[in-house]
């Protein structure tokens, strides 16, 4: 086998038989408790047929999908930009890691909804109501993972990479970040669902469009198939998001046996 | 790339002693050290585990500051003027130390990067240093898909490629089998030759400081220089007689008085 041969190997698509199974098992079991409601007591309203959610899914307005994503990618893309700069800086200066650790380390402890309840007595504009909930969120996620894949790398390619004479640049250009790829996507994978749930929350509570928007007027109008409809956009975009990301990991980290 | 022409090492009265994290204990790794090497002269350096030789490396590099003393280069010291040797000081490891999300040719044009050669030139010149160490058809391969020997070839092209001054080489040698590590011994010292560097090994095994150095430095403990020997004084008849006093030397931790003609 060639080399181009093992690497396209790798990376080869499965058909994801068992996963399909336990879906459809899923579906005729709540399709099943859909019809049987009547005989069981059960209001309606409450265990839709798909057929119902079907027509809720058709109504799903786009905007609100597409808000909710830019939402989630611009707060990620903040989170991870800051968070690595932080650790980086932290990395090169014990004096500031010694100072910001601790702080770091408090800032996780901090519940999601308690940072929404800041937020929204802090803040007046919505979107930045958002992006400061998901970074307070997220960033310290990307800081500490990313701190600790620096420090992780051995120590024999430090003293190889020094060796050479890099600029402090170079030294993260070339040999901290493409180290620490590995754990960056691991700290992306756990951020995605992350962010999907709290920018859900957050919406809820506070905005006016996306799907956490569309999830409370769904609640107010007691309608549990668009609820449905509205999760299932959530589960399928967070599959998506996670494709993406699963794609990236491929593509960079195609050196690995 | 060499920036200035080769010049000689001075190692004047170097001194490196070591806190202990656990014991808080000083440790002397290096003591009174004083040795000159000449331009393009190849040294080896041989001592006991423990005896400061891979302290005496970090030095060299200009990873770590001397406690006490100099190693001076050209009127420049590794540590202090740490960016001065940029391009002209290049090590050969243990271990290979590639980068394993790295191709060979990538891996060897890393300090090529670092000095800012352009993209094209840094592609011919590892190529081309790739051929010479007969890995043509592995350009592309990552080091996981290479063997030992081929990943310290590898390894070999990237400390070349730079054409230093000055060529390190710690124990660059000892964990590859014999055959593999007598052919790249040749290799290394043939292009160490071909560049005019000026190379120093450290290494554990006789046999490889006898067929490599120019000079053999014995270090006692410490980094104490019990023997300083010049190789061509010997004749290679004598060489069984020269490892055995260099052993003696190692096992007494004084100079052996076979060693006396030099």
């Amino acid at each position: 086998m060639s080399l181009e041969e093992r690497h396209a190997s790798a990376v080869e698509f499965q058909f994801p038989r068992q996963t399909l199974v336990s879906i459809l098992i899923f579906a005729i079991a709540w399709e099943a408790l859909s019809r049987l409601a009547p005989y069981l007591g059960i209001p309606p309203f409450a265990i839709p047929s798909f057929i119902t959610i079907g027509k809720s899914l058709i109504q799903i307005t786009p905007i609100d999908v597409a808000v909710t994503l830019a939402r989630v990618i611009a707060a990620l893309i903040v989170s991870f930009v800051l968070g690595l700069a932080l650790a980086m800086a932290m990395y090169s200066s014990h004096a500031l890691e010694n100072y910001l650790h601790p702080m770091v380390r408090l800032l996780m402890a901090v519940p999601v909804v308690s940072w929404i309840l800041f937020a929204v007595l802090w803040f007046r504009g919505v979107e930045f109501r958002i992006v400061f909930v998901l970074f307070a969120v997220c960033g310290p996620v990307f800081l500490v993972d990313s701190l600790d894949a620096m420090r992780a790398v051995p120590r024999e390619l430090r003293g190889m990479m020094r060796s050479f004479r890099p600029t402090t640049l170079q030294y993260f250009a070339k040999l901290m970040l493409p180290a620490i790829v590995p754990s960056i996507i691991t700290s992306w994978k756990i951020n995605l669902s992350l962010a999907i749930r709290v920018v859900t929350i957050a919406e809820l509570v506070g905005a006016v469009t996306g799907i956490g928007h569309q999830l409370a007027v769904a609640q107010e109008l007691f309608s549990v198939a668009d609820v449905f409809a509205w999760t299932l956009v959530l589960v399928v975009l967070l599959f998506l998001l996670e494709a993406v990301v699963i794609r990236i990991e491929h593509r960079l980290l195609r050196w690995r046996a | 790339m060499s920036v200035s022409g080769p010049a000689p090492i001075e190692v004047q009265d170097l001194r490196k002693v070591y806190r202990q994290a656990t014991t808080g204990q000083s440790v002397v790794a290096i003591d009174k050290l004083s040795l000159t090497i000449a331009p393009r002269e190849v040294v080896a350096i041989v001592g006991q585990t423990g005896c400061g030789k891979s302290t005496f490396f970090d030095l060299m590099i200009g990873l770590e500051a001397p406690t006490e003393g100099s190693i001076v280069i050209g009127g420049k010291t590794p540590y202090g003027d740490f960016d001065h040797f940029r391009g002209q000081i290049a090590t050969v490891f243990q271990q290979d130390r590639l980068l394993p999300w790295r191709s060979s040719l990538d891996n060897v044009r890393l300090p090529l990067e670092l000095i800012g050669v352009a993209e094209a030139a840094q592609r011919e010149r590892a190529t081309a240093w790739l051929e010479r160490l007969g890995l043509k058809n592995f350009t592309k391969a990552y080091p996981h898909e290479l063997s030992g020997g081929m990943r310290q070839r590898v390894a070999i092209a990237r400390a070349f490629v730079v054409q230093p001054n000055i060529l390190l080489a710690d124990e660059a040698f000892g964990h590859l089998d014999e055959v593999t590590a007598a052919e790249l011994r040749e290799t290394f010292l043939a292009l160490a030759r071909e560049c005019g560097s000026t190379a120093i090994l450290i290494t554990h095994q006789l046999e490889e400081a006898i067929a490599v150095g120019d000079r053999i430095a014995v270090f006692g403990k410490s980094a104490t220089l019990l023997a300083d020997i010049r190789v061509s004084q010997w004749e290679k008849s004598e060489h069984a007689v020269l490892r055995e006093a260099i052993q003696a030397t190692l096992q007494g931790n004084q100079p052996d008085p076979r060693l006396r003609r030099t």
